[in-house]
């Protein structure tokens, strides 16, 4: 019984209740060997709700700010696995929350280890599903705007953590966007959208989408002139980043200058095509994204229809729309916002 | 003692006795056989002289016949001499003198003129005699009890005392077990996360949706309040235009209405007021008259201080005449 370890990568993991507080005993003891087993079966735990449970109201969350200051960078990193992990459930993320790791957790996404700052962004992306952990993260959204410009160089394999930071941003500016349009992130995120990875596209234009709610972000955009760049996006492979760059500009085109702007592109006939194009065969996944795509190109149609020129332009095309807002179309939303635009168009003051 | 035997004799001459089992009774060798029959019809077996005591696969069977044997007789007989004579011998050595005192012991002592050596020691000669070396005995074969009962061998095959695949199988399916079930804890936490980031981006784009058509709404509100405000000052404006235009039109008509007698009330009054004058008569008014009314006063003023002076001196000559009336009136 003593030596024997069946997987000598994790610590053997004592029965029923016993399990959680047993394995945080262990942490406490100075080999970091001994360590690093424990939190690795602490994260095969984790996986179940119950145990999640176990350790927040055991109040054992507080014995993980020690380990935060640990020399060695693998059980820094398993730690914030083992966040991650809790975070995926409400309880976890709340009791982040109250306890007191938020300070040091912010520190260390300066940390030296790729493989460390990446399980940071991690565990902070999974906080903002929690509307108030978006909020905590608020003060730190400048941090995370100066992480995204530094990073602007790097290789391929940082490309995840990007794409987290981005996500991460995404749901702090959808709360507020002031933050992050105070530290510049309209042009920032100007250059992302023409970068190589589907991924950091449609993650940097879903930020883009939640800092063009605001009004600043909307002059922001048109002054930056990143319209003909989001138009381009239109044209893209990946169904979610045209869905995006769709709702960039849906947004956008509220304010006159941005009707303004897109007129002189051209983008109406776009937004039509992609508007009527036909569903094939696709896949439940698949059609969610493309009915986001076409309502937004909807709404962006809706409101280039004020402009007098859109109207006039719109008006010719009315009868694609008017097939789009009949009862054929299955989907309710779509078809209300068919409707809104066919009003919409032929508005007469 | 009722013999409840039967003997009788077979008739090819072999003699058989079968009694029923009985216990043989105690009866002490000297006394008188009592009357009475014993209560006990049994005894101690262990002190049965009847009863054979000791190994007994090499005595001799006792032949069945009745009759002594008389060589037998003989043998016992002399036999029995032998121990009396064995007997007596005893009894001599057993003295009758009494007991040594405590401390003394008896001892055998001598008392005729030569001593001999009593000594127990028996001249003896030692005679020996050796048998042969000893042979080699054969061995003595085996000894196999004869065989009886049945044949049974048995003989434990290769897989029957352990069947690998089945003892296998109860730690096989722990193992297997455990590492399904945390992977299957795993992809149910991962389709529940898939599933609530689904729904949290449906709900996410049917907002961002909503709050297009908001936004929108709101600025079309905007858009249109501003015009409407824009528009609302501008008639304000013409409105104050055509105000100010009618207040302008009104006091022009107005003051050229009062302008229009103005003329000649001026000039009429600036004649009363003497502005337009005939200069002769103004200077002959502002030089020559003044001039005139000055002589006039200083003649008159000469009249005037002519006159005083008369009146001064009037005055004195009645003060005088008063002043000498009155002296006259006390004299």
């Amino acid at each position: 019984m003593a030596g024997y370890l069946i997987d000598p990568s994790r610590a053997p993991v004592a029965f029923g209740r016993r399990a959680v507080p047993q394995l945080f005993e262990e942490l406490q003891q100075p080999e970091a060997d001994r360590r690093l087993r424990a939190l690795a079966s602490l994260c095969d735990l984790m996986h179940d709700p119950e145990r999640i449970y176990q350790t927040v109201n055991g109040g054992f969350l507080e014995q993980l700010k020690v380990l935060f200051e640990d020399e060695d960078s693998s059980v820094r990193t398993k730690t914030c696995e083992l966040l991650h992990l809790m975070t995926a459930h409400s309880i976890g993320r709340q009791a982040l929350l109250s306890s007191s790791l938020l300070p040091s957790l912010s520190q260390l996404v300066d940390d030296s280890s790729s493989s460390c700052r990446r399980n940071v962004h991690r565990v902070l992306n999974r906080l903002t599903l929690l509307p108030a952990g978006a909020d905590a993260l608020l003060a730190l959204v400048p941090k995370l705007m100066l992480k995204l410009r530094g990073e602007e160089d790097e290789e391929e394999e940082e490309e995840e953590v990007q794409v987290l930071l981005l996500s991460t941003l995404s749901s702090c500016s959808r709360l507020d966007a002031l933050p992050a349009l105070a530290s510049d992130g309209v042009s920032l995120l100007g250059h992302k959208l023409s970068h190589r990875s589907p991924n950091i596209r449609r993650e940097a234009a879903a930020v883009m989408m939640a800092l063009s709610v605001c009004e600043d972000g909307k002059l922001k955009v048109c002054e930056e002139s990143l319209l003909p760049v989001l138009v381009d996006l239109l044209h893209d492979e990946d169904i979610e980043v045209q869905a995006n760059a769709a709702g960039v500009i849906m947004y956008t085109v509220i304010i006159t200058t941005g009707k303004q702007q897109c007129l002189d592109l051209d983008v109406i006939p776009i937004l039509l095509e992609l508007v009527s194009k036909k569903e094939e065969e696709e896949e439940e996944k698949e059609r969610k994204s493309r009915k986001a795509l076409v309502m937004y190109s909807l709404r962006a149609l809706t409101a280039l229809a004020e402009a007098p020129d859109g109207r006039r332009l719109l008006l010719e095309q009315l009868p694609l729309l008017l097939r789009r807002s009949e009862a054929a179309e299955e989907d309710h939303d779509i078809r209300r916002d068919a409707q809104t635009a066919v009003r919409v168009i032929n508005w007469r003051p | 003692m009722a013999f409840v035997s039967q003997s009788q004799r077979a008739p090819n001459e072999s003699y058989t006795f079968a009694s029923r089992p009985r216990p043989v009774e105690n009866r002490s060798k000297y006394r008188e056989p009592p009357s009475e029959q014993t209560h006990s019809n049994y005894g101690n077996i262990m002190y049965d002289r009847r009863v054979v005591r000791g190994n007994t696969y090499a005595q001799l069977i006792i032949p069945t016949t009745a009759q002594p044997d008389p060589v037998e007789a003989q043998r016992q007989q002399e036999s029995r001499r032998r121990a009396i004579a064995r007997k007596r011998a005893r009894e001599q050595f057993i003295s009758s003198t009494p007991e040594a005192l405590q401390g003394r012991k008896h001892i055998d002592v001598q008392t005729e003129l030569y001593l001999e050596e009593l000594s127990d020691v028996i001249v003896a000669t030692d005679v020996e005699c050796q048998t042969d070396a000893f042979l080699d005995k054969p061995a003595t074969p085996l000894f196999i009890p004869a065989k009886s009962g049945k044949d049974v061998e048995t003989q434990i095959e290769e897989g029957e005392l352990f069947d690998f695949d089945r003892e296998v199988q109860p730690v096989l399916e722990v193992l297997v077990g455990k590492t399904i079930e945390q992977s299957l804890e795993e992809v149910m936490e991962e389709e529940e996360l898939a599933c609530l980031r689904a729904q949290q981006r449906a709900f996410e784009e049917l907002r961002n949706n909503e709050l297009a058509e908001v936004l929108r709404l709101q600025e079309q509100e905007r858009r249109h309040s501003e015009e409407k405000g824009r528009r609302i000052a501008q008639q304000k404006e013409v409105l104050k235009k055509e105000k100010e235009t009618a207040e302008k039109i009104a006091a022009r008509a107005y003051t050229q209405q009062y302008l229009s007698d103005l003329l000649p009330a001026v000039f009429t009054s600036l004649r009363s007021h003497g502005y337009f004058y005939d200069p002769v008569e103004k200077d002959i008014e502002n030089n020559f008259f003044p001039w005139l009314m000055a002589e006039v006063n200083n003649s008159l003023e000469k009249r005037y201080t002519a006159r005083e002076l008369l009146d001064t001196i009037i005055h004195d000559v009645t003060q005088k005449r008063l002043k000498m009336f009155k002296e006259l009136e006390t004299q």
